[in-house]
């Protein structure tokens, strides 16, 4: 609970409405309330830029230790929730699977592939839900080669990861959501304790097989690839059907992309900083602070809204719109500081060099169903819930 | 503390005094200095803090481990063969006088 001596303007947020869309209250937030006290949900909300920066560059005012998280009662103790030379070591252990060299040498060529059968299966229909046929199972087969979890269909990973994190924003404690999370979980297990001992070659570069090779504990080894698997089927599913209808929505843009190939990564990364597929992520305050004129008590909590810092007047110009031809700059869409996204540099392989620029090759004239418009939601996380196309056949 | 010397893209020269200890990619952000970035903080994740060092000159650098050398790999601006994450660059006595490049871009 925030100190009693300050006053605080305490906000009452409608969810409901911030699910549509959380940007008119991001905007008003930022100019009025930056470090705004929502007792509903017993969290601070961060909404500028510069103050999250702040926050993740402090690690040591500011945790990610938080046992009192859903996340930590739905997937472990992972990596993401541990601070310092605990979250450092197994971090290194798991880097060479994540690293741009491997995103380049190892993972390139089999996201050529899934990609590549992908369109084969869809191409002669003429018609499509790309977030359904395309987006998630690209991304859940990815993630099967990636975590190393190659005795699991896709379809598991994909519903796993969904119900994992709708368990982590269970915060009304529906019974059927926390029971799904908890099927995602058990399923996770074994699905790794039947591949954990595998034998392997030197050029297995999976995350299971450098986590073997570390020597990391059983417990740590659920935990992570759980979170991993959490970030890695939504956040580029929701990229890569993102970017496709950004740049429907901008034929200027998509011509502009389609003559010069260096655009499709300025495509990705101006996506991901207009709607951030992760909106919001969590701190908890360790010492006494002050942050953006309020003082801070230990065990405050914080919701960092990079969705709305993203958006931050002070930092972009015309920050609503999805621009490729902004300045480049840098954004928070993979958080910033020791936690910055392990991901980033296969999700960057495995949207803006693959999925998206082969999906745009193979299929002519590629539009938007007119007859069936695309819709978007969240906040936590936010992304388009559909996105039916059609071409020529 | 060992002064250490930035050159921009631009041709702009910033001394600074670095902390022992600290990185060549903090000693550049503490100092604002336009060109450097560090978006993880320093654990070797975003290759957003590349600089150019004369490896040569300056025999007290530590060599590139295989770490560095893979997130290397994912530099905004060319990679050289005097290419360096600056995180991976910890300040010592020997560093004195260091004379630390930047590239055109980070992002």
């Amino acid at each position: 609970m925030p100190a009693e001596a300050q006053e605080l303007t305490a906000e009452t947020v409608d969810f409901e409405e911030m699910w549509r869309d959380p940007y008119p209250l991001f905007k008003r937030l930022r100019a009025n309330n930056p470090v705004a006290w929502v007792p509903q949900a017993n969290h601070f909300m961060v909404t500028r830029f510069d103050d999250i920066v702040h926050v993740e560059r402090n690690q040591d005012i500011f945790r990610s230790l938080e046992p009192r998280s859903l996340v930590h009662k739905v997937m472990g103790h992972s990596f993401m929730r541990k601070d310092g030379d605990a979250h450092l070591a197994e971090r290194t252990i798991v880097s060479p699977s994540f690293s741009p060299a491997a995103a380049k040498k190892i993972w390139a060529e089999k996201f050529r592939l899934i990609a590549t059968d992908l369109l084969d299966q869809i191409e002669g229909k003429g018609k499509a839900d790309l977030f359904v046929d395309y987006a998630t199972p690209m991304a859940a087969r990815c993630l099967c080669e990636v975590t190393g979890l190659t005795n699991v269909d896709w379809r598991d990973i994909a519903r796993w990861s969904q119900a994992m994190m709708d368990a982590v924003q269970n915060y009304a404690g529906d019974a059927e959501i926390a029971r799904l999370g908890r099927e995602a979980s058990d399923g996770i297990d074994a699905a790794i304790d039947e591949m954990i001992g595998a034998r392997r070659t030197d050029e297995d570069k999976s995350l299971l097989a450098m986590m073997a090779a570390g020597g990391m504990p059983l417990d740590s080894v659920r935990a992570n690839l759980k979170v991993i698997i959490g970030g890695g089927q939504n956040e580029p599913r929701d990229a890569n059907a993102g970017l496709i209808w950004a740049l429907l929505s901008n034929p200027d843009q998509l011509a502009a992309v389609r003559a010069d190939d260096a655009l499709w990564m300025r495509g990705f990364e101006e996506y991901v900083r207009w709607i951030s597929p992760i909106g919001m992520y969590p701190r908890t305050v360790d010492k006494p602070t002050e942050l953006g004129g309020v003082m801070l008590q230990p065990d405050d909590r914080l919701f960092l809204l990079v969705g709305s810092a993203n958006r931050d007047e002070a930092k972009f110009e015309q920050a609503d719109r999805f621009d490729l031809h902004r300045e480049k700059k840098q954004h928070l869409a993979f958080g910033s500081g020791p936690h910055f996204c392990a991901g980033a540099w296969v999700a960057r392989m495995q949207v803006a060099n693959i999925a998206v620029p082969m999906l745009f090759a193979r299929l002519k004239g590629l539009a938007l169903d007119e007859d069936d418009p695309v819709r978007c939601g969240g906040w936590a996380f936010r992304g388009v819930l559909n996105l039916p196309v059609r071409w020529d056949k | 503390m060992p002064k250490i010397t930035f050159i921009t893209h631009s041709g702009e020269h910033r001394a600074v005094d670095a902390a022992l200890g600290t990185s060549v990619m903090h000693a550049a952000v503490d100092n604002d200095v336009p060109g450097m970035v560090g978006e993880c903080g320093g654990s070797a994740m975003c290759a957003t803090c590349h600089c150019f060092v004369d490896a040569q000159a300056f025999p007290a650098l530590p060599p590139v481990d295989e770490n560095e050398d893979a997130m290397l790999e994912g530099t905004a601006s060319e990679r050289t063969a005097e290419s360096r994450l600056g995180c991976q660059l910890i300040i010592t006595e020997d560093l004195e006088g260091l004379i630390v490049q930047l590239p055109d871009n980070q992002i």
